[in-house]
């Protein structure tokens, strides 16, 4: 690891709602999370030194997205640096930011991500949103068969019990139920013993909900300039790692520290949980509120075992014992998670769970608020965890 | 299809010719890559790239096993019709460890009862018939049975 010449601190965030008018273009969704992210943060255009933005939108923006967003944010001709790497690339856009102020090249960076889902045409085909393209996806085997396998052999080989799947996805809808932000907000509170049943409509109701076009932004600065523009900064650290994307190459993948593991761990997520910890100078037992990017219950329980909350096949206990609720050492998916707050992809599914953590150290979650929240830590993931995302943020000075 | 709707349901796909050339060797008969410095074996093959266990760019072709055991199951009974995967639901899907140790994710075939296909359970290579490309002409694969010692 290179010298980090200073912290990087955000200042402020926003996320578009759940159900944004049809009409609005992507370009619309993107200006509406930067704008309001910078009045957050109160920031003026003007200050902004660079974007890194993440996309799923590949039919109108690939090939030269960079100058279209910089257009649409009316930032030209500073850079903006087109990011596309599924679900988690926010992850990566929030990467490019910190290492553009912690080098000193920066001051004010914005991560900004958006998805506008519907936005489809055939040029999607040759895209890789599923798995590796030549052997998986091409061959008819998408990430939702992935999901499906993996939650099954998970299952059974640390014999998790569907109610722990079913607690995970009440709790989620617990708190989606207190933040206006979360896509199940106003929606009737499901029944816990319903959620633990063994049927098919249960089995749905404990994989994600659909957030359809959503846009997110964060704002950066160096920690020399955060006083300009705020008393109360975070501290933010990021960290990523890949894993094979061929789903076969999980097993016994011939690195050090992939080649232990299968399909029921996450290696990739704990690379980038130590690397996220040692660059924030905490250690596991300092963190004290956690989000996870979690399609189903079993894939949010195998992040918390990455994170090093819990025992690798035994963040089923941890569950069904509250450790997801406000009384818990460490409360899980306050945001709603995504059975609750909802799948936003590539426009949110990193920097909702950064957004979540920064305003529960700022102390502005409501109902939901968990007692002193001083370390929050969140993950993401791309296709099937081909990409993995953790990100630390800190009460500041 | 409708009678007033002729058009074919509209697929993501632009699948090239091209594409499925490059891969026919994987694809007909399970040939991987070996690392000639290390002796890691690959599926899906490696030509031509840098090998994440030595670092030495020295691969081989290399013939996978073509019988294996079930490691995981799950079954799909949505499909992917987008990319031509719509028919023959509900799919049965695993994971299948090869007599060698390589691993693969596959549709098993031909099953007259699905309860046969658990973990442990020995499976065997066949040449299926996958989808059209566009084409038209079909796309061969492999696919996987149960290998019952018949």
């Amino acid at each position: 690891m290179g010298k980090i010449l200073r912290r990087v601190m955000m200042i402020g965030g926003a996320i578009t709602p759940p159900n944004i008018p049809m009409d609005w273009t992507w370009r619309q969704m993107a200006a509406e999370a930067f704008w309001n992210a910078l009045q957050d943060a109160g920031v003026p255009v003007k200050d902004v030194d660079l974007v890194a933005c993440n996309y799923n939108d590949r039919a109108i923006a690939d090939s030269s997205p960079g100058a279209q967003i910089a257009d649409a944010l009316g930032i030209l001709p500073k850079p903006v640096i087109p990011i596309a790497n599924a679900c988690a690339g926010n992850g990566i856009a929030s990467y490019t930011a910190w290492n553009a102020i912690a080098s000193g090249r920066c001051d004010v960076v914005v991560s900004l991500g958006f998805a506008r889902s519907d936005n489809y045409d055939a040029m999607e085909a040759m895209n890789s949103q599923g798995n590796y393209v030549d052997f998986d996806y091409m061959m008819g085997l998408t990430h939702i068969n992935y999901g499906a396998m993996r939650d099954s052999y998970y299952r059974r080989k640390y014999n998790v019990p569907l109610e722990a799947a079913g607690h995970w996805a009440y709790w989620c809808n617990w708190y989606a139920r207190r933040n206006p932000l979360a896509a199940s907000y106003s929606k009737p509170m499901p029944v816990l013993e319903e959620l633990c049943a063994d049927t098919p409509e249960a089995e749905r109701d404990r994989q994600a909900t659909n957030r359809g076009g959503v846009a997110s932004a964060m704002v950066f600065v160096g920690e020399d300039v955060a006083r300009k523009y705020t008393d109360k900064p975070v501290f933010f650290d990021v960290a990523y790692a890949f894993r094979p994307p061929y789903i076969g190459n999980f097993f016994h993948y011939p690195v050090e520290s992939m080649r232990e593991y299968d399909m029921g761990e996450l290696p990739g997520l704990m690379v980038a949980a130590r690397e996220a910890y040692q660059i924030a100078g905490i250690k596991k037992e300092d963190i004290n509120v956690v989000q996870v990017h979690d399609l189903t219950a079993y894939e949010g329980m195998m992040a918390l075992e990455a994170l090093g909350l819990c025992e690798i096949g035994r963040a089923k206990d941890y569950v069904l014992s509250g450790g997801m609720t406000l009384e818990s050492k460490c409360p899980v998916n306050t945001y709603g998670g995504g059975p609750a707050f909802g799948h936003g992809s590539a426009g949110s599914d990193f920097q909702a769970g950064v957004l979540e953590n920064y305003w529960q150290i700022l102390g502005k979650c409501g109902e939901r608020q968990v007692k002193e929240a001083r370390v929050g830590v969140n993950t993401s993931y791309g296709t099937h965890h081909s990409l993995d995302v953790v990100g630390v943020v800190q009460k500041g000075w | 299809m409708s009678e007033q709707f002729t058009d074919p349901f509209v697929r993501w796909d632009t699948f090239s010719s091209a594409l499925w050339y490059r891969t026919r060797a994987a694809r007909y008969r399970l040939e991987g890559t070996r690392c000639t410095a290390c002796g890691e074996k690959f599926f899906p093959p490696r030509t031509g790239l840098i090998c994440p266990a030595c670092h030495a760019r020295a691969m081989e072709p290399y013939p996978c096993a073509q019988s294996g055991e079930i490691v995981a199951v799950a079954l799909d009974d949505l499909g992917f019709p987008a990319v031509g995967y719509g028919d023959y639901m509900p799919r049965i899907q695993a994971i299948v460890r090869l007599d060698d140790g390589i691993h693969l994710m596959v549709d098993i075939m031909q099953v007259a009862d699905p309860s046969e296909v658990r973990p442990g359970a020995r499976v065997k290579m066949v040449l299926r018939k996958h989808k059209r490309e566009d084409t038209g002409a079909w796309v061969y694969g492999y696919g996987f049975v149960l290998d019952k010692g018949e």
